[in-house]
């Protein structure tokens, strides 16, 4: 029999406010251990929560551009359960009045075409301390660190749309490009501010009911979901055709084994309404607001630049993916520049060189002025693609004009046909036999001996002029 | 003394300007209302060495005004009931107004039994930060005294909106400045027929003289019907023991609290220190809270929208009459001596439909008397009709003096 599988994706976000979700403590997890806190967030006896607007403000803009509809009245519960790194013995989630329902967001078909992949709801919670263990010493101990303690997040709960690896991987993605357009989230797996759990269960293909499922979480990457789900997707069909029943439970991902292990049965605690907690409404003006917030998003921003900036589906897709790129791109092509040319340098030099260095272009001295500028010479001819590269290099770091660059690393290019004249009589002198080689007919012969010219020039050639030269000598 | 007091304020003050508003009022608390760095253990062993960081609202309201705090009294764990509670006793001996927490009528019945008046405000008018609660929709700090006037001078101070309170309404503070000059009489006020079967032939006479004692000050006494009177029990049962057994949730002994050498990992450290920890009657509504959480939540969301009725049906009699009065308690319901959670209940019977939606009430000594016992008399107001309610029992307290 052939099965298909049902996948459903919790995903825990963490919001980028500046401030914890119900107290003034500032919102960085990764600070010295236990600074961050206050008896708010150290759930000491006595204290009230206080929503902070600026979570709830950010909460709903990341709803908005996951096309969740903001619901009228939300409202905290409390997730009871105790475990060592939640002493208060719950956690305050909104579990029967979410913040938002009915999202969606596009991925592309694994065959072909656009599939839309459906949000259940997104609800608020403040997440738990966090727990380290030291195993390493006589005693074992396991240390408790509260700055995480009450940090806003938002978990995304979607519809079972999802059927395969490739859709949950780029379920994934669509999220995190959408989010990260808002800057409200950072959403890093590696990092912890994104966490995925799956939800997999199975069914003879072309059925249409839901069996029971299994809960796999630990998963520090997209790649890693991936495999976690394919993984165990064949576990379940083996299952199946042993005859094994499929138990509710929760499996943890064994990133080095790359397996999924039995952990728990799943665990559901009550969720009672928080006496605390004031709701939430929300007026049409507030909401209004919030969406004006919303910047101008992926998809629309790529069909724009298709239309006015005249570039192809594929190069408007990748202009538009990230939001800085997008906005530097713009910037850049409004100067007057081919915008072929700026896709062209964006995704094949300055993209990758940010990458090398781990960096956002905010993080960097380049700005699209200057870019602009150095596109400029290197239509002009003033340099070749070599020295444009070394000079852009340069960009990323020092504040100095690309046209100073040019002249202090005398990256000017070689248009001087006598001393063009100069190299190519070197380097026919030292490789006669190449040369008879190339009037026999082999034509290849033309690159390798470019190739040595333009390293004598030490990549200042004009390429364009030292080929004719080279060829006419040649011929 | 050493029998009222856990904690006695060994600090001498500097004595208060003659000009602030509570001048030498000397103030006891119960031990869970915080006090910055006394210790406030809520009468349990599960915060045994707790002490606060931060005063309550009400703390700092009370110190800024000139009164005296002069201690901390004993109380029933975590504040069920009057198990063990002496703040009342303290009236008697160095202190002027005790603090208490209301949540089923604990401070109007220690009021009563005491001969002292007590009043609970309406949920909502006085902050709730720092109160080592355990039922937060329901409890609220109210104030026990040996006269009005006093009770009436703190409610000045510790009513109003506190930010750091945000389940406080945004409405308009309630002004207590023209408290008791203020009252205007006649008024109209309502027995509630289905409360009536609830006494005995001595309390029934008791409540009639109280009664009288109204008339006598131009009061229209008529009877009016609550049919859902016999649901505030349950209704109060069930959802303050799932609010207790979420609030009472955070006594894990690893930060403070008494903390059992029993068990071989955390869970079992932390089961046995909650099982040494809470005694009765709080253990077994602990129980009853988490049994409603994990195995009947049907049940609760019941006593939810029940409670919702009661609100409208209590506030539509509350349209007709201008207040409702009950006698405060009954003589053969020892509150003191409860030792289960049907036993506290049933001390608290009159006085719980107050908590259960919000309306203020106070309690009058020296009126609803009959063969020498004072049942008290306790009046229940409109939300937020707090001032004109004190100006009520005022107005009967003085005809009592007057004899």
């Amino acid at each position: 029999m052939k099965y298909e599988a049902v996948i459903g994706l919790e995903i825990h976000v963490q919001l980028n406010s500046a401030t914890k979700l119900f107290c003034d403590c500032p919102n960085r997890p990764g600070d010295e251990p236990n600074r961050n806190t206050c008896p708010v967030c150290l759930w000491l006896p006595g204290n009230l929560p206080h929503l902070s607007r600026e979570a709830l403000e950010k909460a709903t803009v990341a709803c908005l551009a996951l096309n969740c509809t903001i619901q009228p009245v939300s409202a905290f519960d409390q997730k009871v359960y105790y475990y060592p790194d939640l002493p208060k013995g719950f956690q305050l989630s909104q579990h029967h009045l979410p913040l938002s329902r009915n999202g969606w967001v596009d991925i592309a078909a694994e065959k072909g075409g656009m599939k839309r992949l459906r949000i259940h709801h997104i609800h608020m919670e403040e997440d738990v301390a966090k727990l380290v263990h030291e195993t390493e010493g006589k005693t074992p101990i396991s240390l408790v660190d509260f700055n995480r303690a009450g940090t806003p997040l938002i978990e995304i709960v979607s519809e079972p749309d999802i059927r395969s690896p490739y859709e949950a991987m780029e379920y994934i993605k669509a999220l995190r490009t959408q989010l990260r357009y808002t800057g409200t989230a950072e959403c890093s797996m590696e990092q912890g501010t994104m966490r995925v759990d799956a939800n997999i269960s199975i069914r003879p293909e072309g059925t249409s009911e839901f069996n029971t499922k299994v809960e796999v979480k630990n998963m520090n990457s997209i790649r890693n979901v991936g495999d976690a789900i394919a993984y165990e997707i064949t576990r379940q069909t083996e299952c199946l055709e042993k005859g094994e029943a499929i138990i509710l439970h929760t499996r943890l991902w064994d990133p080095d084994k790359r397996v999924t292990t039995a952990m728990r049965g799943k665990f559901a605690g009550p969720c009672v309404p928080d006496p605390s907690v004031a709701k939430i409404r929300v007026t049409e003006d507030w909401l209004k607001r919030m969406q004006e917030r919303l910047p101008e998003m992926p998809a629309k921003k790529a069909e724009r630049f298709v239309t006015e900036y005249g570039l192809t589906p594929d190069e408007a897709l990748a202009m538009s993916l990230d939001r800085d790129i997008s906005e530097f791109f713009e910037d850049t092509a409004k100067r007057g520049l081919s915008p072929h040319k700026v896709t062209n340098w964006i995704t094949t030099h300055l993209a990758p060189m940010l990458k090398d260095r781990n960096q956002t272009i905010e993080e960097t001295a380049l700005t699209a002025e200057r870019f602009a500028r150095l596109l400029a010479m290197l239509e002009k001819g003033v340099i070749n693609a070599h020295g444009a590269r070394e000079i852009l290099l340069k960009l990323l770091e020092s504040n100095e004009s690309p046209e100073d660059l040019v002249e202090k690393g005398q990256f000017r290019q070689v248009s001087d046909t006598s001393e063009l004249e100069g190299i190519i009589d070197g380097i026919i002198a030292d490789h006669s036999a190449d040369v008879e080689d190339f009037r026999k007919g082999n034509e290849k012969v033309v690159g390798f001996l470019m190739g040595l010219a333009m390293k004598a020039s030490k990549g200042k050639a004009n390429p364009k002029l030292l080929r004719e030269m080279l060829v006419k000598r040649l011929g | 003394m050493s029998g009222i007091y856990t904690y006695k304020n060994v600090l001498t003050d500097a004595p208060a300007g003659a000009a602030s508003p509570l001048a030498g009022v000397r103030v006891v608390v119960q031990p869970n209302i915080s006090v910055r760095g006394w210790p406030c253990d809520a009468g349990s062993k599960a915060l045994e060495g707790f002490v606060p960081l931060q005063d309550a609202e009400v703390v700092t309201r009370l110190k800024s005004a000139g009164a005296l705090l002069v201690g901390s009294s004993r109380m029933a764990e975590l504040g069920f009931g009057l198990t063990g509670e002496t703040s009342v006793r303290s009236l008697g001996e160095g202190a002027d107004v005790a603090a208490m927490t209301d949540t089923m009528g604990e401070a109007r019945v220690a009021s009563a039994t005491e001969g002292f008046f007590g009043f609970k405000p309406s949920f909502g008018l006085v902050s709730r930060f720092g109160l080592i609660g355990l039922v937060p929709s329901m409890e609220c700090t109210g104030v026990a005294g040996r006269d009005l006037n006093s009770i009436i001078d703190i409610m000045t101070t510790i009513a109003g909106k506190d930010p750091n309170d945000p389940s406080m309404p945004d409405e308009p503070p309630v002004d207590f400045t023209s408290t008791p000059q203020g009252f205007e009489g006649p008024f109209r006020a309502g027995i509630v027929k289905e409360s009536l079967d609830l006494l005995n032939e001595t309390e029934a006479h008791a409540f009639k003289a109280g009664l009288a004692r109204m008339e006598a000050i131009g009061a229209a006494i008529e009877e009016v019907s609550l049919p859902g009177y016999s649901l505030f029990r349950a209704v109060h049962n069930t959802v303050a023991a799932v609010e207790a057994s979420s609030s009472a949730g955070k006594y894990d002994s690893v930060r403070f609290g008494h903390r059992s050498p029993q068990g071989r990992n955390w869970n079992e450290m932390y089961l046995a220190s909650r099982g040494e920890s809470f005694r009765l009657p709080v253990k077994a509504f602990l129980f009853q809270g988490a049994f409603f959480q994990f195995e009947d939540y049907g049940a609760f969301e019941d006593a939810c929208r029940i409670r919702n009725r009661l609100v409208r049906e209590t506030t539509d009699v509350l349209g007709a009459v201008d207040f409702l009065v009950f006698p405060t308690r009954r003589m053969e319901h020892d509150a003191w001596a409860a030792g289960s959670v049907r036993a506290v209940y049933e001390s608290f019977m009159l006085t719980l439909p107050a908590n259960v939606t919000g309306s203020p009430a106070v309690q009058v000594p020296g009126c609803a008397v009959h063969d020498g016992v004072d049942i008290g008399l306790q009046i229940m107001g409109r939300r937020r009709d707090d001032a004109r309610l004190l100006s009520a029992a005022s107005a009967i307290a003085s005809s009592v003096l007057r004899g």
